[in-house]
Parts: C-alpha cells; sequence; structure tokens
C-alpha cells in the first residue's frame, strides 16, 4: 500500500507543478491551453541534456529555459499581438507535439543513469510541489506583488491606471507559467519515468489544463486534485493490486481520461458555479489593448 | 517606427477580400516550409533536394501517387470534421477519437456478420450497414463533447482530448492481446476483412473519394445558402448576438459536433476499410489519429472554406506521404512530417496577426 500511495504522489507531482504554471498566468489573464507542448519542450529538451552530458542538474536547467522560453512565446503572440488565446495555445501544443517528435527520435529509450535519490520511494520532487503550491499561494494572496499580478487577471484598465504595467506583468507571469511547465516536463522525463518516446506524456498536460479550472484558481485545492488524479493514474497502471480481473489492462488506461471528463462535467453544472464560480479572473482570455 | 523617410503604422482591419485572404494562406505555407528548409539543412540535406524529392514521390511517382491520394481523402474529411464546429467558434480537435470510433463501429459490424473467420458474408448488406456504422459511431464519440458543451458549457477542447486517449485505449483493447478484433496472426492488430467487403477502386482511388468531393459541395451548401449555416456562423462570429436573435446554442453545438464526428467516422472507414493494403485496423492506427491534426492546419489555413481545404488535403497529403519517403531515402530522422506539422502550426499562430492588422507605409511629410 505505501508503495501505492509514493507513486501515486510522485505522479501527482506532476500535475501540480504544471498546473501551478498555469494558475500564474491565468490568474494575470492569460490562458495558455497548450501545457501539454510547454511540457514536451521542457521533457524532451531535459532528457537529450541530461543524456548527453550525464548531468541532472543541466537536464532540469534546460528543461526550465525552454519552458519560459515557450513561456515568451505565447506571451508574445497573447500580449503583444493580442491574438486569440486559445489558438495560439493550440499552436504551442501542435508545435510541441510535432517538433519534439522530431528531436527527440533519435533519443529514443531509455535514459542509462543512476536514479535519482528518493526517501522510501517517494521523489524529493513531491516536497518541492508542496513548497511550489504553498508559495504560490502566498505569493498570490498575501504579498503586495501578488495583488499586483492578480488585479491585472480582474480588470487590467484598472490596473493600468493605479500604476501596474500590464505588459510587463503579463509577460512575467507567462513567462513564469512556462517555466513550471518546462519544469514538470523535465521531472516526468529525469525522474518519475525516465525513458523518452514520442508524444509520451499522453495527455497530462491537458490533465493539468483540467485540473486548473477544478482548482478554483487555489494552489492548495489544486494540491488536493492532483494527488487525486495521480492516485487515480496508478489505479490505471496497476488495476490489479487494487481490483483484480475486471478490465483489460488497456481499458484500466482509459479510467483518468473517464474521470478527468466526468470531473469537467460537475464543475460546469449551474450548481457547481454558482457556488464556487466566482474564483475564476474576470479578464481571463481577454486581449488587453490600451 | 521610422525607416527611410517612411513611416510605419499598424491599421486594424475592418474587411478583407477573399483574394487578400488567400494570398496570406498561400504566404503562411510558404513560410512554414522555408523554415522547414533548416530542418532539413540541420540533417545534411539540401533543402531544395529534400523538398523536389518529397513533391516528385507525393505527386508523380506511381508508388506515391496512391498513397497521396488516400491521405488527402483522409485529410478532406478530417479538416470538414474541423470547420463545421470551428465556424460556430468552437474547437474539435477530437478527429482521431471519432475516427477510432468509427473504424471500430464498421468493423464491428463486420464483426458481428462473422466476417472474422467466414469470408462468404453478405456484402450488399454488411457493407453498407459498415459505412452507416461508421458514421454512428463517429457522431456518438462528436456527441459527447456537443452535448457537454452545450448544456453544460464543459471545455470542449479538453472533452475532445480525453475522448482521443479514451477512444485509442478502446481500440487497442479491442484489437491486442485477446480483444475480439484481434486478427489470426496475433501480432496485435485488427483482423482483415474478407475480399467480398474490400470495395474496389473507381480510377484508381477508393469509392470514399465521392464522400470527400459529395461534402465539400455540401458543406459549402450549406454555409452559404442556408439557414442553419448562417446561424452556425453568426454563433461563431459572436454568440451572444447570435443568441439574442434566437439562435439556440445547444442546439448549434450538439449539431456541429455530431456532424464533425459523424464525417471523422468516415474518415476512419475511409482509411481503415478502402484502402488496398490496409483492410483492417493497423497496429499503428494511432499514426493516423496524428496525421488527422493535419486536418486542424487545413481548417485553420482555409479558414473553414471547404472549397479551400481541397488543394489544402492534396498538398498536405502529398507533403506527409513524400515526407515520410525522403526519411528514409535521405536518411533524415523520423518524424519530419511531424516536425513539418508544428511549425506550420505555430507559423498559421503568427500569421493570424495579419489578418487583423494591415502594415502600412506613409511617407514623411517634411517638417
Amino acid at each position: 500500500m505505501w508503495e501505492f500511495w509514493v507513486r501515486s504522489l510522485n505522479a501527482s507531482t506532476i500535475f501540480t507543478v504544471a498546473a501551478l504554471g498555469e494558475i500564474i498566468g491565468q490568474r494575470a489573464g492569460i490562458m495558455n491551453v497548450g501545457v501539454e507542448g510547454a511540457m514536451l519542450f521542457g521533457a524532451t529538451i531535459s532528457f537529450i541534456v541530461t543524456k548527453t552530458t550525464g548531468s541532472y542538474l543541466l537536464g532540469f536547467l534546460a528543461g526550465i529555459a525552454v519552458g519560459a522560453l515557450i513561456g515568451l512565446l505565447h506571451a508574445f503572440f497573447s500580449v503583444t499581438l493580442g491574438g486569440d488565446q486559445v489558438v495560439n495555445g493550440m499552436g504551442i501544443w501542435i508545435l510541441g507535439f510535432g517538433l519534439t517528435a522530431y528531436i527527440g527520435y533519435p533519443y529514443t529509450g531509455p535514459l542509462g543513469l543512476p536514479r535519482l535519490p528518493a526517501i522510501n520511494g517517494l521523489s524529493p520532487f513531491f516536497l518541492l510541489s508542496l513548497l511550489l503550491a504553498a508559495g504560490i499561494w502566498f505569493f498570490l494572496f498575501k504579498t503586495h506583488a501578488g495583488l499586483k499580478l492578480r488585479s491585472v487577471g480582474e480588470n487590467p484598465s484598472v490596473a493600468e491606471v493605479s500604476g501596474i504595467n500590464v505588459v510587463r506583468t503579463r509577460y512575467a507571469s507567462v513567462m513564469f507559467s512556462g517555466a513550471l511547465m518546462g519544469l514538470a516536463g523535465s521531472i516526468y522525463a529525469l525522474d518519475y519515468n525516465p525513458v523518452w518516446n514520442y508524444n509520451f506524456l499522453m495527455g497530462w498536460g491537458f490533465i493539468a489544463l483540467a485540473l486548473v479550472f477544478f482548482s478554483m484558481w487555489n494552489p492548495f485545492l489544486l494540491l488536493g486534485g492532483s494527488i487525486l488524479f495521480g492516485a487515480l493514474w496508478q489505479v490505471s497502471l496497476n488495476p490489479e493490486a487494487l481490483l483484480p480481473n475486471i478490465f483489460s489492462r488497456y481499458i484500466w488506461r482509459t479510467f483518468p481520461f473517464v474521470i478527468t471528463v466526468i470531473v469537467l462535467i460537475l464543475m460546469s453544472t449551474k450548481w457547481f458555479s454558482s457556488r464556487w464560480g466566482a474564483a475564476r479572473p474576470e479578464a481571463l482570455g481577454l486581449p488587453y489593448e490600451k | 517606427m521610422n525607416i527611410a523617410g517612411y513611416k510605419i503604422k499598424l491599421e486594424k482591419k475592418t474587411s478583407f477580400s477573399g483574394l487578400e485572404a488567400a494570398a496570406l494562406s498561400v504566404l503562411a505555407v510558404v513560410v512554414a516550409l522555408f523554415l522547414v528548409g533548416f530542418i532539413f539543412l540541420q540533417a545534411g540535406v539540401d533543402p531544395a533536394k529534400g523538398y523536389a524529392e518529397i513533391f516528385s514521390y507525393a505527386f508523380i511517382n506511381s508508388f506515391g501517387v496512391p498513397l497521396t491520394i488516400n491521405r488527402a481523402i483522409f485529410l478532406l474529411l478530417c479538416t470538414f470534421a474541423f470547420i463545421l464546429p470551428m465556424r460556430a467558434g468552437l474547437w474539435n480537435i477530437g478527429m482521431a477519437g471519432q475516427l477510432y470510433a468509427g473504424a471500430l463501429a464498421a468493423f464491428g459490424v463486420a464483426y458481428a456478420f462473422g466476417a472474422r473467420t467466414n469470408p462468404d458474408v453478405p456484402a450488399g448488406i454488411v457493407l453498407p450497414l459498415m459505412i452507416l456504422a461508421a458514421m454512428a459511431g463517429g457522431g456518438l464519440m462528436g456527441l459527447i463533447p456537443g452535448f457537454l458543451k452545450g448544456k453544460f458549457n464543459t471545455n470542449e477542447i479538453v472533452v475532445t482530448m480525453m475522448l482521443n486517449f479514451i477512444a485509442f485505449w478502446v481500440t487497442a483493447h479491442m484489437i491486442k492481446e485477446g480483444g475480439p478484433f484481434m486478427g489470426s496472426g496475433g501480432e496485435g492488430e485488427g483482423f482483415k476483412l474478407p475480399p467480398v467487403l474490400q470495395p474496389g477502386l473507381f480510377l484508381g482511388m477508393p469509392f470514399t473519394i465521392w464522400f470527400a468531393l459529395g461534402l465539400t459541395a455540401l458543406l459549402q451548401f450549406v454555409f452559404t445558402k442556408t439557414r442553419i449555416g448562417y446561424e452556425i456562423r453568426s454563433f461563431g462570429a459572436s454568440p451572444a448576438a447570435a443568441r439574442y436573435a434566437g439562435v439556440d446554442p445547444f442546439k448549434i453545438s450538439v449539431l456541429v459536433f455530431v456532424a464533425g464526428g459523424v464525417i471523422a467516422g468516415l474518415a476512419g472507414y475511409h482509411y481503415f476499410a478502402t484502402v488496398p493494403g490496409l483492410f483492417k485496423i493497423p497496429k499503428n492506427y494511432g499514426d493516423f489519429g496524428d496525421l488527422a491534426f493535419y486536418g486542424i492546419i487545413c481548417g485553420l489555413i482555409s479558414q473553414g472554406n471547404p472549397l479551400a481545404a481541397i488543394p489544402l488535403a492534396v498538398l498536405f497529403g502529398g507533403l506527409t506521404s513524400g515526407g515520410r519517403f525522403v526519411q528514409g531515402k535521405l536518411q533524415l530522422g523520423f518524424g519530419i512530417d511531424y516536425a513539418m506539422l508544428g511549425v506550420l502550426m505555430i507559423i498559421l499562430v503568427a500569421f493570424q496577426f495579419f489578418f487583423r492588422y494591415r502594415v502600412v507605409f506613409k511617407k514623411e511629410k517634411e517638417a
């Protein structure tokens, strides 16, 4: 049982870090539906760097850096060019899907390095994800800078008038958001499952995106959601441990996706949105023009 | 910005002509292909030679041309599955799941008539039923995001993407490791249709080309000449205004997603049940789900225009089949067609800007 929970928490780490990135961006009013693309970039680049240099540290740094660059690209499209954020995000996703399939292919296979240390099986990155969630919650709700960031996402015109640089705030938030997605991808590729295969995230980025809606843009609710999904994912990978001989292993693999859809439906009902919907940043998805 | 006495300004476009839109689309494709040339360079291949090989294989070579046609039909159907919701302002990225569902339903009919083991099924009944089942399977798969969007305003991007993975694994369950549709070879692929269920070619092309061309005409007619087409377009332009004018959002959302799913289901039937050499759900069925994402590219470049989608489907059908070919011939890395997909998409995103703004050069007045 301990092993099951440890693996679930390790899986949840990746959802948490990626979705925390998305929360930061969305709190500043910029939606990035291309989480999966940014994560694929982070995962692939960090994997290649670590495999060629043998250094985990360089790999993580490269993953974070490429994530931030993807964030910069998204910010350029969404803030400077003011395009439709959904279209831009889809662009980020398909760019990541297509380009990493090509770039990473020669590196297909296992990383071939000793695994990163773990505490009784628990990845240290899980602890990092807890710290990040707490830190981002503190930043967003207890600091002046966090208040500024949120005001940009709620009402950019008013924020601008009160002396906040909307463009700069949004750029910074979206780049930081991309960096976290890149980090999440790196954790997946270097720690959770260090075997490169094309499109190997299999929709984790989209689940992270769904978790943001689920979290009501609150890092702590997000943490709970991530752990739930991490556990579901583990059940679907090793169903025999809990519920033997019901479905084939392929059918079990559909479970996290089925549950994501069910959770999304519950969250979109009137009952749910009238209770919690007010947390949605007011200016989310809207381009800002002076 | 001032350059050489000219003032460069951006003006918001209020309208632009069809010609201007077409020119911009062509330019976007050219820029993207130019950038992909750098991938050839990095792999040590002269881009001109790389493209020459791709185009000659895709559009001249007697092995390549049928492949291009098969892919073009497939892409055209996937594009229509994408643009129906797109014209209503909705995102269907679930073509992959819908086409797997269509293929599973079609092969399910063949299976129900015992075609897995019995070569003498009544083709006159089974074949039409397979086509109808493919449409129904894809349509049901499309109904899910359409209903959820219309009823609860559930994010259709996440739902369709989740359904892609669900359909992917259900397909694996059906054709692999003792699944009901598993072929006799035990190689993790679906059973092969008996010869009576293998439709012949028409002028060297699968008969499904008539579906693709017929749908082009139908969609063009629906979008330009019918009330429902007008409702779809007005809902896409402004959901709030359309609602005010009496358009029912639930109806539109269900309609475009079901219709899109039906068409994607046909795409699944087309590739797995009419293309010579297949006639089964192959081991690498996931590649066709990935190929379906080119439907997004064709849909975005054509701006949702069904007629404009035809040359694009032919172009990308050729580029992907030719891309696969040069990989082997010129020792390029795997996935040049994937890289091209990514670059095309991001260039299109960048080009959105030029659809909304016009760059104007004005002579500076003498001070």
